[in-house]
């Protein structure tokens, strides 16, 4: 089989991972190929808008495994390929000099042996890194039930890791993936968190992990406190989404028309609410349920708790003003930097870069309300000013607006 | 009646021409920087030419930095390389409220000379961050790559740098089809040439790494999640004329 038809399985194989940041990592070195730019770089769009950033491959697709909605599966009757990690190699190198890429995304289905697989995969690196010197991002997946110590030498070469957790819950797991469990997915998480703690050269741009959305009935509660869980005990950097695409036909999978993308979005918007914002899942949450796919998640929070505005602009806390929807934290830190001078008016709001359209409903300037019948609305009367249009188009931003983790470039996540 | 200082058109040149301006303090509603290349004189005014001198333009730069930060520095840098009409006395306002109130400046809203300077220097640094990722290198049968783009902003050199650091193992050149003008990196060092045309041919090699490239970007798309609209406001048109995939 020629590379060109390997690049085409293997690459389409690989393409419902949905992770592409490439940020993190600084490295600036003088011998060698390539570099890591700390916020990122994005190297093209496909026509689905969603951004190249790494040469996101699997190694091989032939899989002993047979997880329901995996396109590789064992049962699946599709062409099959597997690269050398010499031809991967060439192929990273060739496609960075060119600037295509910022580096190499390695993923890979579980050939032979999870063992087997996972030493490819090392070596692939380990080509890459000493026999090229190649000093661009790689992002290496482990696998699970790997020997930890093949983990372990794969981490030092690689920038980052990432162990897919797959499903929101267990029951899911049994469910669609009868050959993996809990513990075959968090024992290695759990380990590479562990190493990155001791060793400093160990994936220095951190672990992240995905799980797929829509293909079982897990609600977003459960899915947003197991990614608080996630953040908060392995240290992630990242929980990736991914709204499931119907590849199988499968009884298990609950049915899917299209990959409910709205829903995704939201998911990403509560996830920067946990993780930047100070929310906590209980917070946005009453009770077992999905995310309004109506409003953001910022908005419907305010809903729920009107008593606790309007704030008054010009002399709330930071952590009151980044709650009020329409700010962000950018707008928060300008308003309290910028009102020391004078006191601020819906006009010095609008520079600083305020969404008024959404904001006016929860903010008083200097005991001013926006306009004046804007006080004591109901709830579902605001709610309905603040659909946005193009949630009833159907039309979401997706992914590329996440992928800056640096503070200071978060710029389009805010909500 | 205005008295114009010329430049001549290099960043060097402009900062030495504002340090000769900020140090003699002249009304600044009778004055005007103007580039000299594209000076059209007036009737009553009265035209100086400024020779740019690096230890003049490095002082000014010095006291911008000790004053506020490299940062404000940057934006000052970037924000000359537009193309905005009448940028030189925008600058030349924000580097004298730069020296007296510092690098707080950034937070006055209210002030349409910071304004002019913040939104014009993200402009400036959005395109170079875009051409980070969107420049395409073709190899040549000698090994030379070769990448040619038409920015909006006199981008050249920052990119340039960024490459620096990228491919300092090649030998390659990025050329400004729109300036006329190019980069040729080789052993360590850039020099920067005034060129209008280039002729160049990749070799056969190159020619398979494109087509394993088109290929690669094809296979990635998701059809389900198609979205051409939101692949444009990422990768607008304008962008497409040299890239590999889109060709």
């Amino acid at each position: 089989m020629d590379i060109l038809e390997k690049l085409q399985i293997l690459g389409a194989a690989a393409k419902y991972d949905v992770s592409c940041a490439s940020s993190g990592s600084k490295r600036e070195t003088n011998y060698g190929i390539g570099s890591t730019f700390t916020a990122g770089i994005c190297h093209s769009w496909t026509d689905d808008g969603r951004c190249i950033s790494l040469l996101k491959i699997l190694f091989t697709n032939e899989c002993i495994f047979d997880c329901a909605y995996c396109v590789n599966r064992k049962s699946n009757d599709i062409k099959r390929a597997t690269f050398t990690p010499f031809e991967i190699a060439e192929l990273t190198i060739n496609f960075y000099k060119r600037n295509y890429i910022e580096g190499l995304f390695l993923s890979s289905a579980i050939k032979n042996s999870p063992d087997w697989t996972m030493e490819m995969l090392y070596k692939t690196v380990y080509l890459l890194r000493y026999k090229y010197q190649f000093n661009g991002y790689i992002h290496v997946k482990a696998i699970p039930y790997a020997s930890l110590d093949l983990i372990r030498k794969t981490g030092f070469l690689a920038d980052r890791m990432s162990v897919n957790i797959e499903l929101p819950s267990e029951k899911s797991l049994k469910l669609l993936c009868p050959n993996k469990t809990k513990e075959s997915i968090l024992k290695p998480m759990e380990f590479i968190t562990k190493v990155g703690e001791e060793e400093r050269n160990f994936v220095s741009a951190g672990q992240s992990t995905q799980m797929i959305i829509g293909a079982t009935d897990d609600s977003d509660r459960k899915i947003i406190t197991l990614s608080q869980n996630l953040y908060k005990k392995f240290k992630l950097k990242r929980v990736y989404y991914s709204a499931y695409t119907p590849v199988n036909d499968d009884p298990r999978i609950l049915k899917v028309e299209k990959p409910p993308l709205l829903r995704e979005h939201r998911l990403y918007q509560a996830d920067w609410l946990i993780r930047v914002y100070n929310f906590t899942a209980d917070e946005l949450f009453e009770k077992d349920e999905n995310l309004d796919l109506e409003v953001d998640p910022k908005v419907m929070w305010a809903l729920r708790h009107l008593d606790r505005f309007p704030v008054e602009v010009n002399r709330a806390s930071y952590e009151d003003l980044i709650r009020v929807p329409g700010i962000g934290i950018k707008s928060a830190r300008r308003i309290i930097k910028n009102r020391i001078f004078h006191s601020l008016d819906f006009d010095d709001l609008k520079k600083i870069g305020v969404v008024l359209k959404r904001a006016k409903y929860f903010i008083t300037c200097n005991g001013k309300t926006y306009e004046r019948h804007l006080i004591d609305t109901a709830p579902e009367k605001i709610k309905l000013q603040l659909i946005e249009k193009r949630v009833a188009e159907q039309k979401v931003h997706q992914l590329s607006f996440f992928d800056t983790e640096t503070f200071g470039s978060v710029i389009t996540g805010e909500i | 009646m205005y008295r114009v200082f010329l430049y001549d058109g290099t960043f060097e040149g402009f900062l030495t021409c504002a340090e000769r301006i900020l140090s003699v303090d002249i009304d600044i509603e009778k004055l005007r920087i103007e580039n000299k290349s594209t000076y059209q004189p007036m009737f009553f005014d009265t035209a100086v030419f400024v020779n740019a001198n690096k230890g003049i333009s490095n002082m000014l730069k010095e006291r911008i930095i000790k004053k506020a930060d490299k940062n404000t520095f940057k934006k000052i840098y970037y924000c000359f390389l537009s193309e905005v009409q009448n940028k030189e006395m925008y600058i030349y306002k924000y580097i004298k409220l730069v020296l007296k109130q510092g690098k707080k400046v950034k937070y006055f809203y209210h002030d349409d000379v910071v304004n002019f300077v913040e939104k014009v220097s993200k402009s400036v640094s959005r395109e170079i961050g875009k051409y980070m990722g969107l420049m395409r290198f073709n190899e040549s049968e000698d090994g030379l790559l070769y990448a040619q783009f038409e920015p909006v902003n006199d981008i050249l050199v920052p990119i340039s740098y960024f490459f620096r650091g990228r491919l300092a193992n090649f030998r390659w050149i990025i050329h400004d089809k729109k300036r006329g003008k190019l980069s040729f990196y080789e052993n360590g060092r850039i020099r920067f040439l005034k060129k209008a045309d280039l002729k160049t041919a990749f070799s056969n090699e190159d020619l398979l790494y494109q087509n394993l490239w088109k290929t690669y970007f094809k296979t990635m798309t998701i059809e389900e999640r198609k979205n051409l609209k939101l692949q444009r406001q990422n990768m607008p048109k304008k962008y497409w004329k040299y890239l590999t995939e889109k060709k």
